[in-house]
């Protein structure tokens, strides 16, 4: 593949922590200005992949009246909510019964696109059904917007209209590396170092491949390199199985790499990562309520005359049903 | 986008002028605002999925005057969103840079129709244009040191592209650009990585794409109905091109097959084995697997065929570095085949004349300097592709012209700008014919339908990356690489 080393992932997406909560914040000031400004923040997308944001004077009103201003998400509150789409992105591509590497493809695809956005600027249901989309026709395993809005009863046209502006919001990097081809490489290379029986093997693989699945949810994808994230799930595997000495074998990897890589900076990022995948949080029912409520008044979709005004306005089908989408409870 | 999200800062640019219309008919007369920043010269290309456009920058920006190609690649027609085609190249083509691969300098969206519009730094020349003017104006034969110049940078960019794990895969005279002048004069640059794939990722059989490729440079084992892609492929068709640099045409003009995709290239294998001879399980262990030679026995097994001499077509000395150079590309057995790298180190590329920068002007005084026409422009298209002429729609019109377009004249390469194929020459007639060949060049349409999105089903347990490609110790070493901060 594209060479790692010169990827646009390694140059552009793996950000320091610093970075990232820079772009945490950015985005949520973005948004909260424009909810300021037009009365809800959420932007429309056109049949043709433009953006717009809502007019400003239909909501004057409500720009006049502070009190009624929807209360804008905050930054934890938007990474919930990410957190809660992308374990439904996780579910949606278990259902399809999609790889590993489109599933790793679509979530890297959402956690990038909100480093530009916020939850109150973009669906994040909309958005994950076409990073979804998007990392199948990357990845070669076409499957049409129909097939795919069918699958989960929503309408594929969204999906069509939000495509351009995801691959944009991508600044059309759609080459991404994901962590389990480095554990697969990690494991062939323990086979031949330490002579261990295939079975062993085998399962030392496939837990190491289930972790991966909960870094792959946390920030860790956008903080390191996915040979780190490789290697923390091969440990955490074999903390599990006890297949071979990781310490060990992580010395005899740094020995074969001529990098500037030290142990402790190795050990460094995996206890990171390892860190993050414990402090993994789901949101509770509960919050997820609470938060949906804020989070549709901040689209402008609340339960006041406002929202029917709204769709009243938009005139296309799709704009339409997605907008009742909105409405509707999240299923499953 | 605008308003203090600068998500499209650097290459991407998006169509602020149609940011704010509401309206949806697909009217759009207003300049989209990204196009002002070129005068448009022209059309220089069209195939089935778009257009090339040849522009300039326009001042103030400090390139001004520069030649630049647009290709505008049309949403793909059944409803099944952005080109694959288009995200596929410029997926790539931001991955990678070279100096004798083309550059992508920029992509802008119009929203309007969902149209991309991929900008590359124009080249002049190309190789199936510099053989066509040899042959048909010139009556001579290109000269060593160009031959071998323009060789050697087509395998240091090809070299480059297989040591990332891209396969070209689309590899034809058309495809090799040459700079015209200026700074990167003689300059080779690879075009046209619609059909590229990195491969590392599973590699489809050709016809799941729906795609369609020249067969007159499609490597041997591919023919005989190989499921695996290698970078071989690419090498194969390198070995073609070689040959018609010397010798002004293409080596093995097979009379393609029409009709269901992928069909059997029966022809296309019998022009290669009059050439080279029978390919034997005893050169070849692998052949005995591929499919198409077990199946038609009769047919492929057979006949006999005596070896014509690959030296003889090409009017080469067997015991010149050329030609052994030549013969090592056209080897049967893929994995026998010399790579870009080895063909690199080759000792044809050591001796005199010595390879160099500019291919199209030899460094020896008194060499005679030929000027290459420069690409045709049909200055009556405008960026949206219509014209008083005929309009754009009637190029393209769903899919299913694009698909038996993708069978039709695919054994009649044409020269493209980026890979598209050119313009005719300005009457009316011409024009209107070779749009029609047009539709059939291009390689890329990969529209996908209908029933090739119901496989993906199928192909749930395909990902496992197969250790064949690479082995062990590349692949830890890829692991490594991805250790990387």
């Amino acid at each position: 593949m594209a060479d790692f080393q010169t990827s646009t992932q390694r140059a552009k997406w793996i950000l320091s922590p610093q970075e990232l909560g820079g772009r945490y914040n950015a985005a949520n000031q973005r948004a909260i200005e424009a909810l300021e400004k037009f009365g809800a923040a959420l932007m429309e997308v056109d049949a043709d992949g433009s953006l717009s944001y809502p007019d400003p004077q239909i909501n004057s009103k409500d720009h006049a009246d502070k009190h009624s201003r929807p209360k804008s998400l905050s930054i934890e509150e938007e990474q919930f909510m990410r957190v809660f789409y992308e374990n439904k992105l996780q579910e949606v591509c278990n259902n399809f019964h999609f790889p590993h590497k489109i599933q790793a493809t679509a979530l890297i695809y959402f956690k990038r696109f909100y480093l530009q956005w916020s939850v109150m600027q973009h669906n994040p249901k909309n958005v994950m059904l076409t990073c979804i989309y998007a990392a199948c026709k990357i990845e070669e395993n076409h499957v049409s917007a129909e097939e795919l809005g069918k699958g989960i009863s929503q309408d594929h046209q969204i999906i069509l209209n939000y495509e351009m502006i995801v691959y944009q919001s991508l600044e059309f990097d759609l080459i991404v590396y994901a962590p389990y081809r480095s554990v697969e490489g990690y494991v062939n290379d323990i086979e031949e170092l330490f002579n261990e029986n295939a079975e062993m093997l085998q399962m030392l693989k496939v837990t190491a491949s289930l972790e991966v699945d909960k870094i792959m949810l946390t920030d860790a994808p956008l903080l390191f390199p996915p040979g780190q994230l490789a290697l923390a799930a091969l440990r955490r595997s074999n903390e599990v199985h006890g297949v071979i000495d990781f310490n060990s074998y992580l010395d005899s990897i740094l020995s074969r790499q001529n990098s500037t890589h030290t142990i402790s900076e190795l050990y460094e990022g995996i206890n990171a990562i390892e860190s993050l995948v414990n402090r993994y949080a789901f949101p509770s029912e509960k919050d997820l309520k609470h938060i949906n409520r804020k989070l549709k008044s901040c689209w402008g979709l609340g339960s006041n005359d406002e929202s029917k005004k709204r769709e009243k306005k938009s005139k296309h089908k799709s704009k339409r049903s997605s907008n009742e989408m909105q409405n509707r409870p999240l299923q499953n | 986008m605008g308003d203090g999200n600068n998500s499209n800062r650097g290459l991407v640019s998006a169509n602020a002028a149609n940011r704010n219309n509401n309206n949806n008919n697909g009217s759009h007369h207003k300049k989209p605002e990204w196009l002002q920043q070129y005068d448009l010269i022209g059309k220089i290309g069209e195939g089935t999925y778009g257009l090339v456009f040849l522009a300039k920058i326009k001042p103030p920006s400090p390139s001004r005057g520069k030649s630049i190609a647009i290709k505008k690649f049309k949403q793909s027609k059944d409803g099944d969103g952005v080109s694959p085609t288009a995200i596929r190249e410029i997926m790539l083509l931001r991955e990678i840079s070279h100096e004798n691969v083309v550059k992508l300098v920029n992509v802008h969206i119009n929203h309007a129709d969902m149209s991309l519009y991929l900008a590359f730094d124009y080249a002049e020349h190309d190789l199936y244009e510099i053989i066509r003017h040899h042959r048909d104006k010139a009556n001579h034969p290109l000269n060593q040191y160009t031959v071998k110049s323009l060789l050697w940078q087509l395998l240091n960019g090809l070299n480059y592209l297989h040591s990332n794990w891209i396969i070209h895969r689309d590899l034809k005279p058309s495809n090799i650009l040459v700079m015209g002048e200026g700074e990167e004069q003689g300059v080779v640059k690879i075009a046209d990585f619609g059909l590229a794939r990195i491969y590392q990722a599973p590699l489809k059989p050709l016809f799941e794409n729906g795609v369609v490729v020249t067969i007159w440079y499609r490597a041997p084992e591919l023919l005989l109905g190989a499921k695996h892609y290698t970078s071989a492929v690419d090498m194969w068709a390198v070995g073609c091109i070689f040959a018609e640099l010397l010798t002004l045409k293409p080596l093995f003009q097979g009379q393609e097959v029409k009709g269901p995709p992928n069909p059997f290239q029966l022809d296309q294998l019998d022009k290669i084995f009059k050439v080279l001879g029978h390919p034997t399980i005893e050169k070849w262990p692998t052949l005995a697997n591929l499919p198409n030679w077990q199946q038609d026995v009769q047919h492929i097994q057979g006949h006999k065929y005596d070896n014509a001499g690959l030296y003889n077509v090409v009017h080469l000395s067997p015991k010149s570095p050329a030609y052994d150079l030549l013969s090592k590309m056209l080897e049967y057995d893929p994995r026998k085949r010399i790579t870009a790298a080895q063909a690199l180190e080759h000792e044809y590329f050591r001796l005199e004349p010595l390879p160099g920068y500019n291919a199209l002007v030899p460094n020896q005084p008194g060499e005679k300097v030929i000027n290459y026409p420069t690409r045709p422009v049909d200055t009556t298209t405008d960026f949206e592709g219509t014209t008083s002429l005929q309009p754009s729609q009637t190029v393209t019109s769903g899919n299913a012209v694009n698909m038996q377009g993708g069978h039709m004249a695919r054994s009649v390469p044409r020269a493209m700008g980026v890979g598209m194929p050119r313009m005719p020459h300005q009457s009316m007639a011409a024009y209107n014919l070779a749009s029609q060949a047009g539709m059939g060049m291009n390689p890329g349409g990969i529209p996908m339908q209908r029933g090739v999105s119901s496989q993906a089903h199928q192909q749930q347990q395909v990902i496992l990356p197969s250790r064949n490609n690479k082995d062990v110790t590349e692949w830890f070493q890829e692991s490594l690489r991805l250790l990387l901060g």
